[in-house]
């Protein structure tokens, strides 16, 4: 569930930021800043997490109106009541218990694909 | 080489993964994988990647997904997703079921009338049976599925008396044989649903 809780961490924070609505590309992006990794991530394993996500009812998604010029629709997912609930509580243990890497490692933790 | 090429590669393997899946499941992939490809290739253009960054990191990320694609796969297929799908299923094993008694039981008399010349069939014969068996054979696989519907037995019971009746009359074995395989069919459902009362009775 690594890939997962990442997810509505990033997405919480997202939200705070004043984008509730996010697109696959955008998450794939804002986690790819967060990690300080070089790569993103890779097609099938973010769309089948979103996927999870949405199946145990923590996202909501929705796709975009109408056609829009330029380029294809996009499906657009938003945090849920219990999604933003999970990930709350998620990163407050994640503050009140520091990370195992934390002390040995500085570098960024990525993840494998 | 171009991203966009690289961009198309990647679409034809997402409908190639999702082929055969139920609607809106597969759909709704390639539909999500075409619009991450054009912002993947708009984003990263603005920040100013060359052509082949852009395509060796759609391909990376393509590849290193690829097991999950798979595995989403098998678990897409599995899931059932349309109401009707589910019960589609059963229904169709019935008719291929009585579809497969009905011309077994045909092929004896076609085989008696190509070794013996005391069978004889006209073709109107065969249509009679065949109407009567598939007829009968779907009545008990109704009868089968809804365990409680006493008239789909009822039914049965009276096809076979009917036809014990008509054999007797015609001096025909095979329909009296028929008629009493059709009774006793309805028969043992009654009593198999005595035995094992239908779990939803409570």
């Amino acid at each position: 569930m690594a890939l997962e809780s990442e997810i509505l961490a990033t997405a919480l924070a997202m939200r705070r930021d004043g984008e509730p609505a996010f697109h696959g590309f955008a998450l794939a992006r804002r986690l790819k800043d967060e990690r300080g990794s070089r790569s993103l991530t890779a097609h099938g394993t973010l769309y089948k997490a979103l996927g999870r996500l949405e199946g145990f009812g923590l996202l909501t998604s929705r796709w975009e109106d109408g056609e829009i010029e330029g380029r294809p629709r996009r499906r657009l997912y938003e945090l849920s009541g219990r999604g933003a609930e999970t990930a709350e509580r998620a990163l407050a243990e994640r503050r009140a218990k520091p990370s195992p890497h934390a002390a040995t490692a500085s570098r960024p933790v990525g993840r494998p694909a | 080489m171009k991203p966009e090429r690289i961009a198309a590669l990647v679409l034809r393997w997402a409908w190639l993964y999702t082929r055969n899946l139920p609607e809106p499941a597969g759909g709704d992939r390639v539909a999500e994988i075409e619009a991450d490809l054009h912002d993947h290739i708009a984003d990263a253009r603005a920040a100013g990647a060359g052509d082949r960054h852009i395509a060796r990191e759609i391909a990376s990320r393509a590849l290193r997904g690829a097991p999950a694609d798979l595995s989403w796969r098998a678990q897409a297929r599995a899931r059932p997703t349309a109401k009707g799908a589910g019960m589609h299923r059963p229904a169709r094993r019935s008719a291929v079921r009585v579809a497969l008694v009905t011309a077994g039981v045909l092929a004896i008399p076609l085989t008696g009338m190509a070794v013996s010349d005391e069978v004889r069939w006209s073709a109107a014969d065969f249509v009679f049976a065949a109407v009567l068996l598939a007829g009968t054979g779907a009545l008990l696989e109704l009868a089968l599925r809804r365990p409680r519907n006493l008239v789909l037995r009822l039914a049965a019971v009276a096809i076979g008396v009917a036809a014990v009746a008509l054999g007797e009359a015609d001096d025909a074995p095979g329909l009296v044989l028929f008629g009493l395989l059709a009774i006793a069919a309805a028969v043992a459902l009654t009593l198999r649903r005595r035995v094992r009362p239908d779990p939803r009775s409570g």
